[in-house]
């Protein structure tokens, strides 16, 4: 698989605290690619500078072998990179298709007044959820009624409205019980499946073991390790966190 | 079953209200009645649409029933200066929707809480009403076209009726058809996701308060044609009952949510109430218990909403 | 659903029994501007016990001070069907419209303190102009004739400006008399403040070179006497005069340690019996509203009240 994206010398000062030192990762187009390490190792710092809601110090982004430069979230979307974070920011009284299409709403004219297509949206929100989450078919149900794996089925969908290619899904599975962690991985391969690259933040080892193809493990502001995916289980990565060095160095 | 009632129960006791006068209240279902309580509810709703706006985007204006008292006296002023009775309401409705502007202003940008700005929004316009006036009311008998807007009817039904009804049709459109009334919305459910999906959250919050300004200056506009005259307490009453409309509101439709239509219905309810008590023969303080009840009940019923709005200091 | 009908069934018993007490009473729709306010709370709550008296079924209502609160109430009242109104304090010009509907509709109406209307029988109210020239000759005669005194006015009130008038015109008939000071109050919510920022620095500035002190209203002498007392005055030592009336004043009236001396009783409660008996004259009784008052207006003598005749106003 061709490299979809790459980050080449990643810096990032706050201050005196260096969180990034220096980090180069490439992802794959089509693999679900995980970023893991310990508290402080840089994850989100990382994240951010993909999302385009910080900007690096130093180092380059390449998307789809040209070099692009994020100045805002987007800027990072209109190349193609929606970044789901961690508290969704969905609205939980609005309705799944209102969430959806959010501040992109779909209109009609109807006597020469631009009105909301309710019908176009609730149309195409059962697509989008359908690459999903075929069982939600109600788009006029209120996102407080559904499961957190749900949730981030809606949150994604909303992502997908951008026609991203890349996206970004921030602890996913944090905070989650067991079958709805299920449903997240389960979102996680649709996506894969439907073509999209995954860049995937977590520290649930057992659910990266379980669908990544690559992983970059940072820690102390570098990427100190990348392995493939496959025959991990969660305990080796556990160990390659803690202990800081790799048997098997790609 | 439950839902039915949650979204309906309200709207199904002011119903039973209704029945309860039509067939107790004496003369509650004469024509004439009828019309003078829709007329009546038209000043109320115009006020509480522009208070459910503001509220809408989670923001509270209490200036509302202040500025409605600062812009009819404008217009009070100007007409009995001799400028042309358009020029004095135009005037009147650009004060309302400045005073909103302002309130937008002090909350996005300087970022003072709407229960703290616009409470001093409602102070300075109290202040300017009485500067204008020097407390002395505004009276004449003015301009009889002006006097038409409050007071004139096409048969026997009032034309302030059909403003209101003009009126409610577009704020019904408005906040529930375009995308502009979805994004007040989106900005007052979680700001922070309509803002990360491309909606200018001021901006709406803006607009929500502006538009409760707007809404202000109408109603002064008919305040002052139906009473011929301008006071710097004219629109005093308006705070409680406007509020409470809206509250009730909240209630009905989409519970727990502020909307056009439950604030309608909401005026409605408190107007028939009002209107019944009289005709029944209730003395005076049964109706500021009564309307002090309605709050209490439907901020207990719709709370969430409000909580945000109140407490986001 | 059982209890909804036990509810429905309560509710309809209580709007039974409301509707069939007021079966047969003679209906009397009384309206208060502005309750809070003593004088039209005392107004209003005589007018419904006057009635009660006659058995009549009165209703009060109270606009809060509000315009439209009031057309709304007087527009609830006519439709009704009330078979007489009194109101306390409401605006001619402002409710004219109304009026006219409650003409229109047969019904009587009686205003108190009002001013007049086309639309109405007759205001009921005493002579602004008659008690302003009593209290202004009284401060006068409290110095002889002769001497300083100081005023607080109040512009912005219809019947305190025309006391201010009134006794600015008997101070030019009596050149002996100077004003040497005086404060215009301003009209806000903390005009107590205002009257005694205003009038304390008078009376420092003509300290022991004021004979007497003239009040717009007493709301006002209250705050000036309490100055007064303040500064070490005793009773005698100046006059301090006023309009309106109340059992506070008539009170201080009394207390030796006061300097309050005279105020000008408005006679509400005797305003609101007159207008109740005018009512029943003309509304039950027949008679014809010529025959008891000629013009728009039905003036109730006012009586000034100071330590020769203040027990009799006293209420224990």
């Amino acid at each position: 698989m061709p490299v979809k994206i790459s980050t080449r010398n990643i810096f990032k000062n706050y201050g005196a605290v260096e969180a990034l030192k220096g980090v180069s990762v490439d992802v794959h187009e089509g693999e679900i690619h995980a970023i893991c390490g310990d508290n402080g190792a840089g994850k989100s710092t990382f994240i951010k500078i993909l999302a385009g809601v910080e900007q690096p110090d130093r180092g380059e982004i390449v998307v789809d072998g040209k070099p692009v430069h994020f100045d805002s979230p987007h800027a990072s979307l209109t190349a193609g990179i929606a970044t789901i974070h961690q508290d969704l920011a969905v609205a939980p009284e609005m309705t799944i298709y209102q969430n959806i299409f959010m501040g992109a709403e779909l209109t009609r004219n109807v006597l020469g007044l631009r009105l909301l297509d309710k019908p176009a949206m609730r149309r195409a929100a059962v697509g989008y959820m359908a690459q999903l989450n075929p069982s939600i078919t109600d788009m006029n149900a209120k996102v407080n009624e559904l499961s957190g794996g749900q949730r981030q089925a809606v949150a994604i969908s909303r992502a997908l409205r951008w026609n991203a290619d890349t996206v970004i899904l921030d602890e996913p599975t944090a905070a989650l019980g067991v079958r709805e962690t299920e449903q997240v991985l389960d979102l996680v391969r649709s996506l894969k499946a439907s073509g999209k690259t995954v860049i995937l933040i977590s520290h649930a080892m057992q659910d990266v073991a379980a669908v990544a193809d690559r992983i970059s493990i940072l820690r102390t502001g570098k990427n100190q390790i990348d392995l493939e995916g496959g025959d991990l289980t969660a305990d080796n990565l556990s160990h390659y966190i803690l202990s800081g060095t790799g048997d098997r160095f790609h | 079953m439950k839902k039915l009632i949650e979204t309906y129960g309200t709207a199904l006791a002011g119903l039973a209200l209704f029945v309860f006068l039509a067939i107790f209240a004496n003369n509650f279902l004469s024509t004439a009645n009828l019309f003078n309580v829709l007329k009546q509810v038209s000043f109320l709703s115009i006020l509480a649409f522009g208070f459910t706006f503001a509220l809408i985007t989670s923001e509270l204006d209490l200036a509302f029933a202040n500025l409605c008292s600062l812009s009819a006296v404008v217009i009070g002023f100007l007409i009995s200066s001799d400028v042309a009775w358009p020029v004095a309401v135009a005037a009147g409705i650009a004060t309302g929707l400045f005073g909103g502007l302002l309130n937008g202003f002090l909350v996005t940008v300087l970022k003072v809480p709407s229960l703290i700005s616009t409470l001093g929004t409602a102070s300075i316009a109290n202040g300017l009403a009485f500067m204008i006036t020097g407390g002395v009311a505004f009276v004449g008998r003015w301009d009889q076209n002006f006097l038409y807007l409050g007071r004139g009817k096409i048969g026997s039904v009032p034309v302030i009726i059909l403003f209101t009804l003009a009126i409610l049709a577009v704020v019904l459109v408005l906040s529930t058809q375009t995308r502009l009334g979805v994004h007040l919305q989106a900005t007052g459910e979680n700001e922070e996701a309509a803002r990360r999906s491309g909606i200018d959250t001021r901006k709406a919050k803006m607009i929500g308060l502006a538009l409760s300004g707007l809404g202000a200056g109408v109603t002064a506009m008919f305040l002052v044609a139906n009473l011929s005259s301008a006071a710097p307490q004219m629109a005093g009453d308006f705070m409680l009952n406007g509020i409470a409309a809206t509250l009730l509101g909240m209630t009905m439709f989409t519970p727990a949510k502020p909307n056009i239509l439950g604030t309608f219905v909401g005026a409605l309810i408190i107007v028939m109430l009002s209107n019944g008590l009289v005709l029944l023969g209730a003395q005076y303080y049964i109706q500021d218990i009564m309307l002090g009840i309605i709050i209490i009940v439907s901020v207990a019923v719709s709370a969430s909403v409000l909580k945000r709005a109140a407490f986001a200091l | 659903m059982k209890n909804i009908k036990y509810a429905l069934a309560a509710a309809s018993l209580a709007g039974a029994a409301v509707a069939g007490t007021q079966a047969y009473a003679f209906e009397l729709g009384v309206v208060a501007f502005q309750m809070s306010a003593e004088t039209q709370a005392r107004c209003a709550n005589t007018v419904g016990e006057k009635a009660k008296e006659l058995g009549w079924d009165a209703q009060v209502l109270n606009s809060n001070g509000s315009l439209e609160t009031h057309a709304s109430q007087l527009d609830n009242l006519i439709q009704k069907g009330v078979d007489a109104m009194i109101l306390c304090m409401s605006k001619p010009v402002q409710f004219d419209g109304q009026f006219q509907a409650a003409k229109d509709a047969g019904i009587p109406v009686i205003t108190i303190s009002s001013g007049a209307s086309p639309h109405t029988l007759f205001d009921v109210t005493p002579n602004e102009y008659v008690m302003a020239a009593e209290a202004a000759i009284y401060t006068l005669g409290s110095i002889n004739f002769e001497g300083n005194i100081l005023a607080q006015k109040f512009e912005s009130n219809t019947g305190a400006r025309i006391r201010g008038e009134v006794l600015d015109l008997v101070l030019s008939e009596n050149p002996q008399v100077k004003l040497v000071g005086e404060h215009s109050m301003a009209r806000t919510k903390s005009w107590q403040d205002d009257v005694r920022n205003g009038m304390s620095a008078l009376i420092l500035q003509n300290a022991g070179n004021f004979g007497a002190v003239w009040a717009s209203f007493d709301g006002q002498a209250l705050i000036i006497d309490d100055l007064l007392k303040e500064g070490g005055m005793e009773k005698g030592d100046v006059a301090l005069v006023s309009i309106d009336g109340g059992q506070e004043v008539y009170r201080r009236i009394k207390d030796p340690y006061s300097m309050m001396t005279a105020t000008v009783a408005i006679p509400f409660e005797d305003m609101a019996a007159s207008a109740v008996e005018m009512m029943q004259k003309i509304a039950v009784d027949g008679v014809a509203k010529e025959d008891l008052v000629p013009g728009p207006y039905l003036f109730i003598p006012a009586t000034l009240v100071d330590k020769t005749n203040v027990d009799e106003f006293i209420v224990e």
